[in-house]
């Protein structure tokens, strides 16, 4: 046989590592050779994870090469349409039908808004052979413990390769933090029972509405001396010099409320405040 | 950081605007002050503040604090006889590099000897900027004055290892490019107990940004914080890592709280309360 690859894949404080510990643990228990390698990206939460695992008779690259994944296990939506190219063009994707904003995908510091791709599985079924969409945050959170999410994944996982039952449960024991053996064991048989659902059935856990805020720039412009630091100094550009070198206020939408143009005024003549904010959904899509 | 609102309530406003140069920093450097004071929590009628001559000096005229503005160099002296008098006052100095450390050099030093409980900023922009662009005690080597048209001969003083030298207990050293870091230095020099000495790297645009080629205002703050092409760029203290900088850049000035230590204050050993 030759080797077999798995990609798992989510945010930092998913568990990611720990569901590829216990997959390595299970292989392994099952007398396979393997080898396992992540990449934790910014090591903390909120940061993209990634771990490969390739188990077989001898295997010789810790790293699944790309278009040869057997199983893309996504603990997150976006997270599966990133590391798609690794899925070789039959191979099974699983997927927590679940959305994580990263923080670096927000385009606008004002909305929050995010270009989120949709959740529509049509997007990628035309490349592999099964697409698993299962609600595993909501199966570990009806069993206890939403924390339990990943090995919700792994049950949905499990079903794709050769290792069985009795290694799987004891990975599950040796890794999962202790008193949480049983409940980590029923969620990984609830992922192995999951249906795919719809991803409009899923309630929508990562963007709550949020205050957007709104901020005014006023300028005591018989006090501002136009010595041109604040245009320089301001990450939204809000501020600008006109053709006579006078200062201007030329976006006051985009203002952020940082106050460094504040700080940075030599004759204190710039002031910012809060404005009226009001409520916006959280974007996309 | 306070608010411009709240920095605001501590300015003269029937002054304003003040008589510095358009991109001057040392109104940044008074802002940043200002916060501080409101941070440490210091009753603004329980506040003196001495200036002596020069651009920065000027400045304590727009503070609505008790202000004194002094003779050239005398301001630390003044300081000392207002805190030996009013002892429960909180009394510092705003001084400029030529009033500090030219024409006041020694009235600053005996001031950190006799470690009197004050907090001297020293704003050092490398030229006397009010007299017409002369060559300062920080100008650096090469830098072109108006009294050295072809570039500085003279060593600058490094006005921090003067006053550690000279025995001033708190000793920093911050440019008016990082607002937040000078407001807590301030904060930390307001508090502490004996003579708090912080040397701020601010700019003059119009005279050593004009003269040496700088910019104005944003490039010269700009400057200070690249740390490249920078004003004081020759004071000693300079920490360089020659494995890693290119041997043309200049090297960067020592920032942050340089020296601390706890000695008896002046006022206390000679009876007064503090």
């Amino acid at each position: 046989m030759s080797a077999r690859g798995v990609v798992l894949a989510g945010v930092g404080g998913q568990g990611v590592v720990l569901a590829s510990a216990v997959l390595a643990e299970a292989a392994l228990r099952s007398d396979f050779e393997v080898k396992q390698s992540e990449v934790h990206g910014m090591a903390q939460r909120g940061g993209a994870v990634v771990s490969h695992i390739r188990y077989g008779e001898t295997v010789a690259s810790p790293v699944v090469p790309l278009a040869s994944a057997d199983v893309l296990a996504a603990f997150e939506w976006a997270e599966a349409l990133r590391w798609m190219p690794y899925l070789a063009p039959r191979g099974a994707l699983v997927v927590d039908a679940r959305r994580i904003v990263p923080p670096g995908a927000c385009k606008d510091h004002r909305t929050w808004g995010v270009p989120y791709p949709a959740m529509d599985t049509a997007t990628v079924a035309h490349r592999v052979a099964d697409v698993l969409l299962i609600d595993a945050s909501g199966i570990a959170a009806s069993l206890g413990n939403p924390k339990t999410a990943n090995s919700v994944v792994m049950g949905a996982v499990s079903r794709f390769l050769d290792i069985d039952d009795v290694a799987w449960e004891k990975a599950i024991t040796r890794f999962v933090p202790p008193g949480t053996e049983e409940l980590n064991i029923a969620a990984f048989h609830a992922g192995q029972e999951a249906g795919s659902v719809r991803p409009e059935a899923i309630p929508d856990l990562g963007l709550d509405p949020i205050q957007q805020r709104s901020y005014r720039i006023e300028v005591d412009h018989s006090w501002c001396k136009d010595c041109g630091i604040c245009p320089t100094v301001c990450p939204e550009f809000c501020l600008a010099m006109d053709h006579a070198h006078r200062l201007v206020v030329v976006d006051e939408a985009a203002c952020i409320g940082c106050r460094l143009c504040e700080a940075l005024c030599p004759d204190f003549a710039i002031r910012i405040s809060v404005g009226d904010p009001a409520v916006v959904s959280g974007g996309a899509p | 950081m306070t608010t411009t609102a709240q920095v605001r309530e501590h300015l003269r406003g029937w002054a304003m605007p003040h008589v510095l140069c358009p991109g001057c920093a040392h109104g940044i450097v008074g802002r940043a002050f200002l916060s501080a004071v409101d941070d440490v929590g210091i009753d603004p009628d329980q506040m003196a503040v001495v200036a002596g001559i020069g651009c920065s000096s000027r400045l304590v005229g727009y503070l609505d604090f008790c202000t004194l503005h002094a003779t050239h160099g005398r301001a630390p002296s003044f300081a000392a006889g207002i805190k030996l008098a009013r002892p429960e006052l909180t009394v510092a100095v705003f001084s400029g590099d030529g009033d500090g450390l030219a024409i006041g050099g020694n009235h600053l030093i005996h001031a950190a000897r006799r470690n009197i409980d004050l907090t001297v900023v020293l704003f050092n922009n490398e030229i006397y900027g009010m007299t017409g662009g002369q060559a300062a005690p920080t100008t650096s080597v090469g830098a072109i004055a108006s009294t050295a048209p072809r570039g500085s001969v003279e060593s600058p003083f490094d006005a921090c290892k003067l006053m550690i030298g000279a025995g001033a207990t708190f000793v920093a050293r911050a440019a008016a490019s990082e607002p937040y870091t000078l407001a807590r230095i301030f904060a930390d020099a307001l508090d502490h107990e004996g003579l708090s000495f912080v040397e701020v790297l601010s700019d003059c645009p119009t005279y050593f940004g004009r003269y040496n080629k700088l910019g104005s205002g944003p490039e010269m703050l700009a400057a200070i914080t690249r740390s490249d092409n920078r004003i004081a760029i020759p004071l000693a203290g300079k920490r360089s890592i020659p494995t890693i900088d290119p041997p043309d850049l200049p090297p960067g000035v020592e920032l942050g709280t340089l020296h601390r230590e706890h000695r008896p204050v002046f006022t206390g050993r000679a009876g007064g309360a503090t």
